[in-house]
């Protein structure tokens, strides 16, 4: 793994803007970044990132099914007492998985370690899947790149045979985000495109659109009924909403499904680290209220005293994460007993949190990557990278185009 | 082993993207006609890229998937609020068989394009829309109008499924909106 600077496509911001790639530059800072990018061989990708990754998803399910059984866990992960039948059911019935991502702290060297699990509301699919892609052809085209280079992203296929095996042909579709949000729009857009190449109707409807009919279905803006919903909005929300007291009776399959409330949420990563202790690719996790007071002095829960005495590092050198965040809000790094680091958006400063040991992200010529491992079914199919100046990873870092080179 | 997909749809247009096909796909030379006749005058002053051959065969194919394919509806008040007044009937008196209590828009044209190393040039029908566009069987794509030349993406001419014998679409009656949403907690709802 290397960082390798390199000239950019000629025109490619005005290609981008044509594509509808709005937000390549983000509050005049550049979002889309391919003045460099990394290089991997294949073995990295294979053997540290694609396997793992899988093995990572094979751990993450055998979680769930622990969680969904336990209402301790399920009151620890913050899931509203009222839907945890909900949350159960969609896994005993087996509901159906499309997509996640895995962000992943490597370095070329060294197991990948798991920093948490999007699996939920991954988004960025656009940039990994299409517009990552559309560069390394273009760059092998222009003869910057050579022509058995190759990249890690059969995202966009692995999304089209995903749907097309899980929904019979001419299946109507229907796909919502908040208004207004261009990133989130085009994640679901590109999931849109997946599902229309295999077959399906796809629709789009503002999330705050969707009504309820008479009979407690949901139906769209032009109020057609929803079948099946793929909502880029997030299970810790929609479970507080007011039309989630009708999830249980519309007879609406949604995507991802409600079990994903209990793997998109922080409160995995202690369940993992409990059952699977010592796992090359696990950083120690704890729940903060289990060892609060073993951080300033004191001692831990009972349960967990054994596990936290085998880190005996983790006390003076972790990172507090809230249940809940999206984009490194609410985060604060500690190192020798000192927060040393806490990102700026403290939205999230009141939910239950988690600590897990600090896993510093490698730097390269200045800036951190972070691995975003994506996953479709339960394969590993593609990586899309971001990378910040900063140690906490938010939204305004890049993104960074990656290859393949043997 | 390649590591990457073959092909990805490269762009993302909006929000109209979910009623539009064809993204960076093949182009196909596309000309639409509100009828048969007006094909075939059009083939006969050679102002047509298309035969009057190519005008029957066209039109036969966008009458069979009419009758296959056209959107069902179960009243014909729910078949006008998508399509515009008058511009529904029966599916018996629109496909002459069926039932009178489907209820399918009438055929308010047919795009007609050629695909370089197909023989025979390839059809869809037209339908009305309430907002005086125009648009194709699933409803997914929206033309300005019912005649002139266009480039469409290949993929609009794939067949549509099949509408015959599928229960028809009704409409909810919808008594509230705004459920969702509301616990939002950021602006963006990614990671």
């Amino acid at each position: 793994m290397r960082k390798v600077d390199m000239p950019e496509r000629p025109g490619w911001r005005e290609a981008a803007a044509e594509l509808g790639f709005t937000f390549a530059d983000m509050h005049g800072e550049p979002y889309w970044d391919e003045s460099s990018a990394y290089e991997f061989t294949l073995r990295e990708i294979e053997d540290d990132i694609e396997d793992p990754a899988a093995e990572l998803h094979g751990l993450c399910r055998e979680a769930v099914a622990a969680i969904v059984a336990s209402e301790e866990l399920m009151t620890r992960l913050a899931i509203p007492e009222p839907h945890w039948d909900l949350v159960a059911e969609s896994w005993h019935r087996n509901a159906p998985e499309i997509y996640g991502r895995f962000d992943l702290a490597y370095d070329g060297t060294g197991p990948a370690k798991l920093l948490e699990y999007n699996a939920d509301t991954p988004t960025s699919l656009y940039e990994s899947a299409s517009f990552q892609w559309g560069w390394l052809e273009e760059q092998i085209a222009l003869g910057v790149l050579r022509p058995t280079d190759d990249q890690f992203n059969s995202i966009h296929e692995a999304l089209v045979d995903r749907f097309r095996t899980l929904f019979a042909p001419g299946t109507d579709l229907h796909f919502a985000a908040m208004a207004g949000n261009p990133e989130d729009y085009a994640t679901v857009e590109a999931m849109g495109w997946a599902a229309r190449e295999a077959g399906l109707g796809a629709h789009y409807t503002d999330l705050e659109k969707i009504g309820l009919s008479e009979d407690g279905q949901f139906a769209d803006a032009e109020d057609r009924v929803i079948g099946t919903l793929f909502k880029l909005y997030p299970w810790e929300d929609l479970l507080r909403d007011p039309f989630a007291a009708h999830l249980a009776g519309a007879g609406c399959l949604l995507l991802e499904p409600a079990w994903k409330a209990v793997v998109s949420n922080k409160g995995l990563l202690p369940v993992l680290w409990q059952m699977f202790e010592g796992h090359p690719n696990l950083l120690p996790a704890f729940f903060l209220a289990d060892v609060e007071a073993a951080l300033s002095g004191g001692s831990p829960a009972p349960a967990v005293a054994a596990s936290f005495a085998r880190v005996p590092h983790l006390a003076r050198e972790h990172v507090v994460k809230p249940l809940f965040s999206r984009e490194g809000a609410s985060i604060s790094i500690v190192e020798n007993g000192q927060v040393t680091d806490a990102s700026p958006d403290q939205g999230y400063a009141g939910h239950p949190k988690i600590v897990q040991a600090y896993q510093p992200l490698p730097v390269f010529d200045g800036f951190r990557p972070v691995i975003g491992a994506w996953m479709v079914g339960t394969a590993c199919c593609g990586v899309g990278i971001r990378e910040d100046r900063g140690r906490i990873t938010q939204d305004l870092s890049r993104f960074k185009p990656h290859y393949i080179r043997d | 082993m390649r590591k990457r997909s073959h092909r990805v749809a490269l762009c993302i247009v909006g929000a109209a993207a979910f009623s539009l096909a064809g993204c960076r796909e093949e182009e196909v030379d596309a000309q639409a006609f509100p009828d048969l006749a007006s094909c075939q005058a059009a083939a006969r002053v050679g102002s047509s890229a298309f035969s009057e051959a190519d005008c029957d065969t066209a039109f036969a194919e966008a009458q069979q998937i009419h009758v296959e394919s056209a959107p069902r509806y179960d009243a014909l008040e729910v078949c006008e609020a998508e399509h515009g007044e008058g511009a529904c009937g029966s599916e018996q008196q629109v496909t002459g068989g069926g039932t009178g209590s489907i209820f399918m828009p009438l055929l308010a044209g047919y795009l007609i394009g050629n695909m370089l190393g197909r023989g025979m040039p390839m059809a869809q029908p037209l339908y009305r829309s309430s907002d005086g566009r125009f648009t194709n069987a699933t409803g997914a794509t929206s033309y300005s109008g019912n005649s002139g030349r266009t480039q469409v993406g290949a993929s609009q001419f794939e067949r549509p499924p099949t509408t015959v014998g599928k229960p028809p679409m009704s409409k909810t009656t919808v008594t509230s909106r705004g459920g969702f949403g509301g616990s939002a907690t950021g602006r963006s709802f990614g990671g």
